[in-house]
């Protein structure tokens, strides 16, 4: 087994070293956390240097790339103490290069180029999440043109974005699995409102509740296949929960050299903490929880590009990964003690940021959901 | 080879001081060879034993000379060569070295003789370590130029023939508009690095390095990355090496390549964010906090006499 | 325009081994372009780029500088094709032995305009060898070049002096070396790293050069691990700032340093 990487892999890693150095240090992520800022000159020089549409078809100005490099990739920009910086915007918009129209498409990868969220994805609802047969968005289809009304909730970078990437329901349909469809709707149609939510982590992205009165669109919003919207969404998941273990594993890397740092210069009773049994046994099982987790990571990407099928992998190790993370970043801080919950020490946005993977992209819980409906499946 | 000259490479620029030493410790007779303008030529002649001039440069740039100033040196062989760590010095000693197949020695600590042999000692590989190095055949070496001679005329100018290379003119040069600044004479330097966010910034700095009494430098980012400030203000192992009774780094990482520059500093503080950065394994005081808070207050406390 | 880039595949001392007795073990750092080198890429590829001409990686040293990572490194840098000598004769050649064989391959390569390199190499950082190569090929070589650009058949060359910024026109054959902030260079992306694979690589045996003997040799006598190592780092906390300025001002009071 080939734990090592290509000489392509190792040198797209040091590109994205020398990337990270010049646009993404320390004080510009703890810049825009501070400030709740998105990453726009960051995105802008990720996508010049090619690293904005890695993994897009070729005529759309990509680069073809396996998922264990993209892990690499996304991994790595985690390892910077940076979160979601790099990876989902990617996803997102293979769905439009997948599905949308050619004035969807260009329109999109534009926005890419300039640094830019093309559009934030309009699925959660107060009353509809995982299950999304609770969905009360409605999308009514007449005269050529489509009217939403509805309410979606936490969706992320929505005052970034120029577009929804909405999810809603003809309520003509009965059955839940062809109800819904996919829609690119303007955020500043005329009926769109929105309310930021305001949340202790992700401060460089945004989260707010969105209001669709009377929403009027001609129907060309509509992205790919009428009632395929969910079928459409799930294309990308297996691979969405493999970036965000990806994202868990990098930032509880960064935690744990922090605190494997900081232990050993922080002295107390004479000698530095890291020569103490106790601190020893947490860095210890926070090295074994990163390797597991990168294990995970990576095993599940090579499945992948092997086109093995995932069945409960991608839920396995989304699950795993969001919670050994936090682990990690739990003892980290434990390690700074009550420095570590001071701002400005990254340890503690760490933690704050690593904490919402457990819910962001499917909860700890719906993961169980997944993937043991699966285990049980294939023991019956 | 001829074991009683030592030469000394000058590209138009009478700061030699450094050369000048160096060579006298090397050869009881010190010649120099000037490529440039008759003035450095004639400065020169106050501190060499026999000065030999190329003639005047016109529009050619000093470096047009560098073959015709090798050839002379390849000629009488002489036991030392030393030129000036500078851009044109550097020219000057590469065509010596090349004419004499002789390696170009950097990183000069002390030069002296051990029997007929130069030996030095210099620091290799980035400031890693030090080497004690003897040299068989001619020592071609590279050195801190240092002050510009002045004195007496102690020997005559003699203009000798050298052709500069064609092909080459100076069409402009625009002068710095502030004069140089001289951090090696400094006996405090605040430095300051990639932890500053902002160039108007830099005027807390200023402030602080004059509640010192001293001059402000920086690290390499805020010279050329950024241009926050001149490349004469910048520490390093490419810029200046600087040895001040106390250096006081704030923002700065502590990388080995800054480092380097101040090894042998007197007192040295540092002022960081980040409790880890190397600096703080390379400093006598380290204060761990926000230079946006700790500058001013370090600035107050100075000038209040606290 | 054929413009040879003379780079250096190098490891960075900051991650070497130096023992108590001042001997270095790199054999944990990992070899790269060396840092400022990729500023020359950058430059030479935008003057190709203006004057439809060609450039041509360089670089000469001990065997390990010819793997395909390494080729791969450069190649994915704006090169049109790569030349080597990469041979462990020159293991622990000097600046002036290593200038030699870069001017014997930039003879054997032939019709060379510009020579262009780095400010100086991550590991010896003396800035010495574009200079010392061109007396090698009695070139005229200017270090501090902060822009170059093609004009009338020659080259318009701006540098970044002590007294100030020079302009030079140059017609004859060149070697520039440039400041490391003379360009930004574009990192390599994907597509570059993929496109270099398919670059061509020539590989000159240094037994077919012409490479004059050397005329100095040096002796290692002793070697030390430099000093300024052991300061007595006290920390002080920074969280009350007014309290640690106080602290620090007191100290160096009593040091003798104010």
């Amino acid at each position: 087994m080939d734990f090592g990487l290509t000489d392509e892999q190792q040198l797209l890693l040091e590109s994205l070293d020398e990337l990270l150095e010049r646009e993404c240090p320390e004080s510009y992520i703890a810049d825009l956390d501070l400030h709740h800022k998105p990453p726009t000159t960051f995105r802008k020089a990720m996508h010049e240097a090619g690293f904005g549409s890695l993994g897009f078809p070729e005529e759309y100005g990509g680069t073809p790339v396996d998922a264990v490099t993209l892990v690499l990739l996304a991994t790595r920009v985690a390892r910077q103490g940076f979160n979601n910086g790099y990876g989902l915007e990617l996803l997102q918009a293979m769905d439009i290069i997948e599905f949308g129209n050619e004035e969807q498409k260009a329109e999109v990868l534009g926005l890419l180029a300039n640094g830019e969220v093309p559009f934030a994805l309009g699925f959660t609802e107060p009353g509809a999440g995982s299950d999304n047969s609770a969905m009360t968005t409605t999308a009514v289809h007449h005269d050529g043109m489509v009217t939403f009304n509805g309410t979606k909730t936490l969706i992320t970078n929505a005052l970034q974005s120029k577009y929804l990437l909405l999810m809603a329901k003809n309520p003509g349909v009965e059955d839940p699995r062809k109800a819904i469809s996919m829609y690119l709707v303007p955020m500043d149609a005329p009926g769109v409102t929105t309310n930021q939510l305001d949340k202790i982590l992700w401060h460089i992205s945004d989260s707010c509740e969105i209001f669709l009165d009377d929403v009027t669109l001609p129907e060309s919003c509509l992205v790919g296949v009428k009632g395929n919207g969910f079928k459409q969404l799930m294309r990308n998941f297996e691979m969405e929960r493999l970036v965000i273990a990806s994202q868990c594993l990098g930032l509880a890397e960064c935690a744990f050299e922090d605190a494997a740092e900081y232990a050993a210069q922080r002295v107390q009773f004479g000698k530095p903490i890291g020569q103490f049994q106790l601190i020893q046994q947490k860095l210890t099982d926070m090295a074994i929880k990163i390797e597991n987790m990168r294990n995970f990571v990576f095993k599940t990407a090579w499945m992948l590009d092997q086109g093995v099928p995932l069945k409960s992998q991608g839920a396995l190790c989304k699950r795993y990964c969001a919670m050994a993370a936090f682990e990690v970043a739990d003892e980290a801080m434990q390690i700074f003690g009550g420095v570590g919950v001071t701002v400005g020490t990254r340890v503690s946005r760490l933690w704050r940021d690593i904490r919402g993977h457990r819910f962001g992209g499917g909860t700890d819980e719906i993961m169980v959901h997944i993937a043991g409906r699966q285990i049980v499946k294939d023991h019956s | 080879m001829n074991t009683t000259q030592s030469w000394i490479v000058v590209a138009d620029d009478a700061a030699a001081t450094g050369l000048v030493g160096a060579a006298r410790t090397l050869g009881t007779e010190v010649v120099a060879v000037v490529a440039g303008r008759r003035e450095v030529a004639d400065a020169l002649a106050t501190a060499a034993d026999r000065v030999l001039w190329l003639g005047e440069p016109g529009e050619a740039p000093v470096e047009a000379f560098a073959p015709a100033v090798a050839a002379l040196v390849a000629q009488a062989a002489p036991r030392a060569v030393v030129g000036a760590t500078t851009p044109s010095g550097r020219a000057l000693l590469g065509a010596v070295g090349a004419a004499l197949q002789a390696p170009v020695l950097s990183g000069i600590g002390t030069v002296e003789l051990s029997g007929d042999q130069v030996v030095v000692t210099r620091s290799v590989l980035g400031g890693v370590s030090e080497h004690r190095t003897g040299v068989e055949g001619t020592a071609v070496l590279a050195v801190d130029a240092g002050a510009a001679v002045s004195g007496t005329p102690a020997a005559a100018v003699e203009e000798v023939a050298g052709e500069a290379l064609a092909g080459a003119r100076v069409t402009e040069v625009r002068p710095r508009e502030r004069a140089g600044v001289n951090l090696g004479a400094a006996r405090t330097v605040v430095a300051v690095g990639r932890g500053l966010k902002a160039r108007e910034d830099v005027a807390l700095l200023t402030e602080l390095a004059g509640a010192f009494g001293g001059e402000l430098a920086c690290s390499r980012p805020l010279a050329e990355g950024v241009d926050w400030l001149p490349k004469e203000r910048y520490i390093g192992i490419s810029g200046q090496h600087i040895a001040p009774e106390l250096y006081v780094a704030v923002g700065i990482s502590g990388q080995l390549q800054h480092m380097v520059g101040v090894r042998e500093a007197g007192v040295i503080v540092a002022v960081n964010s980040d409790k880890n950065a190397p600096v703080f394994s390379q400093c006598d005081y380290g204060v761990v906090g926000d230079l946006y808070q700790v500058v001013p207050a370090l600035t107050a406390a100075l000038k209040g006499g606290a | 325009m054929k413009i040879v880039v003379a780079y250096k595949w190098a490891p960075n001392p900051q991650d070497a081994d130096v023992r108590p007795d001042g001997t270095v073990d790199l054999s944990r750092a990992k070899a790269a372009v060396s840092e400022y080198d990729p500023v020359a890429f950058e430059l030479a590829r935008r003057l190709a780029d203006a004057t439809a001409g060609e450039v041509i990686g360089l670089s000469v040293g001990a065997a390990s500088i010819d793997t395909p990572l390494a080729r791969k490194a450069a190649l994915s840098r704006g090169l049109d094709r790569l030349v080597l000598v990469a041979d462990d004769a020159l293991a622990d050649a000097d600046g002036t032995r290593l200038a030699a064989v870069l001017a014997a391959a930039v003879r054997a390569i032939g019709d060379v305009d510009v020579v262009l390199a780095g400010d100086s190499s991550i590991d010896v950082a003396a800035g010495q060898v574009p200079l010392t190569l061109a007396g090698e090929l009695g070139w005229l070589g200017l270090a501090s070049v902060s822009r170059v650009e093609a004009a009338d058949g020659g080259l318009v060359v701006e540098r970044d002096l002590p007294g100030g910024t020079t302009v030079l026109a140059v017609a004859g054959p060149v070697v520039l070396a440039a400041t490391a902030d003379a360009v930004v260079p574009k990192v390599a992306g994907m597509k570059d790293i993929l496109a270099a694979a398919k670059k061509p690589t020539e590989v000159l045996a240094l037994d077919g050069l012409d490479v004059p003997a050397p005329g100095a040799t040096l002796t290692t006598l002793s070697t030390a691990k430099p000093g300024g190592g052991d300061r007595q780092a006290t920390v002080i906390d920074g969280a009350d700032p007014a309290a640690a300025a106080a602290q620090l001002v007191g100290a160096l009071r009593q040091a003798g340093a104010l």
